[in-house]
């Protein structure tokens, strides 16, 4: 067992899970063509998961090392360093298999870009939480109520 | 020392209990109100963080078998489609409902007559009109006069906005010339009674941080307190006892300590929802009540009505900001929900037109149903989507069937040890035609109004169980129902039951203010027959 296997006092993954993880990210979630959206792999999916939803780690790095388990047997590499299609292969195979495969660790990706700042602010919107500022919503036209009230009286008495 | 003796012990802070404590502090008896949960904090909702999404998902989930709050008790929902939701706080289950408002209409109370289904109810419409106003008043309630599907009414505040979604929908519904109208809501559009006027936070389904939501922490307990009512947070009632003469003495409950005590009463009031109230009943089984308390004739925990609810959501081409504004209030179409005979069900449903998903929410549903990829495609496919989707909500009236009930659960229990309750809930054949129906008319709907892509959800939706009603029915033959008209046991003579189980049949709207209407109601008729309230 090498460095690259121990996990450490501050992380919760060994650096090789971490290596993939963030591979598996950025298959998830890939920066957007315009670049205005980061790749999952450069929100902190890693630390939301520890602080959010801790229990699900250890699950998390034994798929992570079933990647490279995979990779190994098919390319005789870590998943970290396969290219780019033959990772999307690689992961798009056990998924057919075992549709669930990585599912909570998508979850929990979009979970946390979703909320991160840059992600919002290219959706248009402030980085900030809804109160107390709140969101401005049109009345809308109540005009459009005409053709209801022209119908009369729905309810039926009793 | 002679052991204190309230005139009047109610069970449960919630809607019902509320406005029965606030009604019932005009008399000057003393009024103690014990509640299982303790005050939430407003500054503490998840809409005053940036991680508001994912804690609304967290610690305010709906189910209490998922959220397990220390305040929750367990439900063992595995034998019924619909699971149960709830909440227990101060303000109960307003603290997450979304403030959708409709009142039951005049044909609700008389199903029998109508439509040859169900019972009538002993009371009508026009008996709680006064009531709806009244409530209306005290929660705060926007709305706009006029709706031509309930009789003329007036809310006290003016409607919530449409925004660009409502007008869409209103569009489509006007193509296919069927009624909608903005929904009463109980959400403070403009400040009222010192609360702060609505913001448009979204999440009005995780505690209103500015509170604009009618809850009924910040609505009827308040008013209940400054008029002398005592209410008593994080306390457990375990059972009702029962002295001579078959007469209620008040309560065992658990203290916030976890201490074990016993508070008499001249009159005992259960107001913990359609599921709550039968459990103590059926717990509070004795030598001279066998089958549970107040149950001579059978009927505590039977007739248990879900609203059984379906949904479709339709997807725009434009965007339509369809997140901001108060999550569950928009606009209603009501064009099915009276009884039509050419149908080939009874009775009818309310579509309520919901705010589309936040950022996180559209994503995570978008991955978990495959409408979102992961890898290429998925910024396009989450922008197709995210703010240009409308939900629609179809809440189907549940007709009353004596095998979906509440019982105790033979193993499981609370964090007390009191028996847990147990559902068992079959969807009937009527309520499946009308989800049926709902559903493709939903989607009628959506596409009327110009969607692109249309998804109507496998319905019953399972977590939607919020409208818990019918287990301790009222009426006048004793054989027939567990309370009278006015909310009395029939067996137990002290004991009233003033939440959603004393409701004949279910209405096809969210309950809340009919469930406050009859709290009021029955608080008033108590005042009135204090002389001979137990005769």
């Amino acid at each position: 067992m090498g460095r690259e296997d121990l996990i450490g006092t501050d992380h919760p993954l060994t650096e090789r899970q971490r290596r993939t993880l963030a591979v598996a990210l950025d298959l998830i979630v890939p920066a957007s063509e315009d670049g205005r959206k980061p790749s999952a792999a450069e929100v902190d999916v890693l630390g939301y998961i520890r602080s959010a939803e801790p229990e699900t780690l250890s699950a998390l790095g034994e798929q992570l090392d079933r990647l490279d388990a995979e990779a190994k047997a098919r390319h005789g590499s870590d998943f970290a360093p396969l290219a780019a299609a033959s990772r999307q292969t690689l992961v798009d195979d056990i998924r057919a298999r075992e549709p669930r495969f990585l599912g909570t660790l998508a979850l929990q990706t979009v979970a946390c870009y979703y909320q991160d700042d840059r992600v919002l602010q290219a959706l248009g919107m402030e980085a900030r939480p809804p109160f107390p500022k709140g969101f401005d919503v049109p009345a809308g036209d109540l005009s459009l109520l005409d053709p209801v009230l022209q119908r009369g009286k729905l309810y039926r008495e009793a | 020392m002679a052991e204190d003796v309230v005139d009047v012990l109610i069970v449960g802070a919630g809607a019902s209990g509320a406005a029965a404590a606030w009604s019932l502090a005009e008399t000057r008896m003393r009024v103690v109100c014990l509640e299982q949960g303790g005050w939430m904090d407003p500054a503490r909702y998840p809409s005053t963080g940036r991680d508001w999404e994912m804690r609304q998902a967290r610690e305010f989930q709906t189910s209490p078998n998922l959220r397990r709050r220390a305040a929750d008790y367990p439900v063992k929902d595995a034998d019924s489609p619909i699971a149960i939701l709830n909440f227990n706080a101060v303000g109960g289950s307003t603290i997450l409902y979304s403030a959708h408002f409709p009142r039951f209409h005049p044909s609700d109370f008389r199903v029998r007559s109508l439509d040859a289904v169900a019972d009538d109810w002993p009371i009508d419409y026009a008996v709680l009109e006064p009531f709806f106003a009244a409530n209306d008043r005290n929660v705060g309630v926007a709305g706009l006069a006029g709706d031509p599907a309930i009789p003329a009414h007036q809310p006290p505040l003016p409607p919530v906005p449409l925004g660009r979604m409502g007008e869409t929908m209103g569009r489509g519904f006007n193509k296919l010339g069927w009624h909608w109208w903005p929904s009463d809501s109980a959400i403070a559009t403009r400040s009222y009674n010192g609360r702060g006027q609505c913001l448009n936070l979204g999440p009005c389904n995780a505690g209103c941080a500015q509170g604009a939501k009618s809850s009924a922490d910040i609505t009827y307990w308040p008013m209940a307190q400054r008029a002398g009512v005592e209410l008593r947070t994080h306390c457990r009632v375990r059972e009702i006892t029962v002295g001579e003469r078959d007469m209620a003495t008040g309560v065992v409950y658990f203290d916030a300590d976890g201490v074990e005590r016993h508070q008499r009463a001249e009159v005992v009031v259960l107001a913990c929802n359609g599921v709550g109230t039968p459990r103590l009943l059926l717990n509070a089984a004795s030598a001279r009540f066998p089958d549970g308390l107040a149950n001579r004739s059978g009927l505590v925990g039977r007739n248990l009505m879900l609203h059984p609810w379906g949904h479709v959501a339709g997807v725009f081409d434009e965007p339509l900001e369809s997140h901001f504004g108060p999550q569950g209030c928009c606009i209603l179409s009501q064009e099915f929900y009276e009884t039509e005979p050419q149908r080939d069900f009874v009775r009818g449903y309310n579509m309520q037109i919901t705010r589309g998903g936040a950022p996180v929410a559209t994503a995570r549903a978008g991955i978990a149903g495959g409408a979102i990829p992961w890898g290429a495609g998925h910024h396009e496919a989450f922008e197709r989507i995210y703010d240009r989707t409308i939900h629609l909500g179809i809440c189907c009236e549940d007709l009353p069937e004596e095998r979906n009930r509440v019982t105790l659960d033979a193993e499981l229990t609370d964090s007390h040890g009191i028996p847990a309750p147990k559902i068992d809930y079959v969807l009937s054949e009527n309520s499946r035609r009308m989800l049926d129906h709902g559903l493709e008319k939903g989607a009628e709907a959506m596409r009327a109004a110009g969607a692109r892509e249309v998804h109507p959800t496998p319905s019953p939706i399972r977590m939607a169980g919020w409208h818990l009603l019918g287990t301790a029915r009222m009426g006048t033959d004793p054989e027939r129902s567990v309370v009278n008209e006015w909310g009395r046991s029939h067996d137990v003579r002290n004991l009233f039951i003033v939440d959603g189980s004393v409701f004949v049949t279910s209405g096809g709207v969210n309950p809340t203010t009919t469930i406050q209407a009859v709290a009021l109601y029955i608080a008033d008729s108590m005042k009135k027959n204090l002389a001979n309230l137990f005769d």
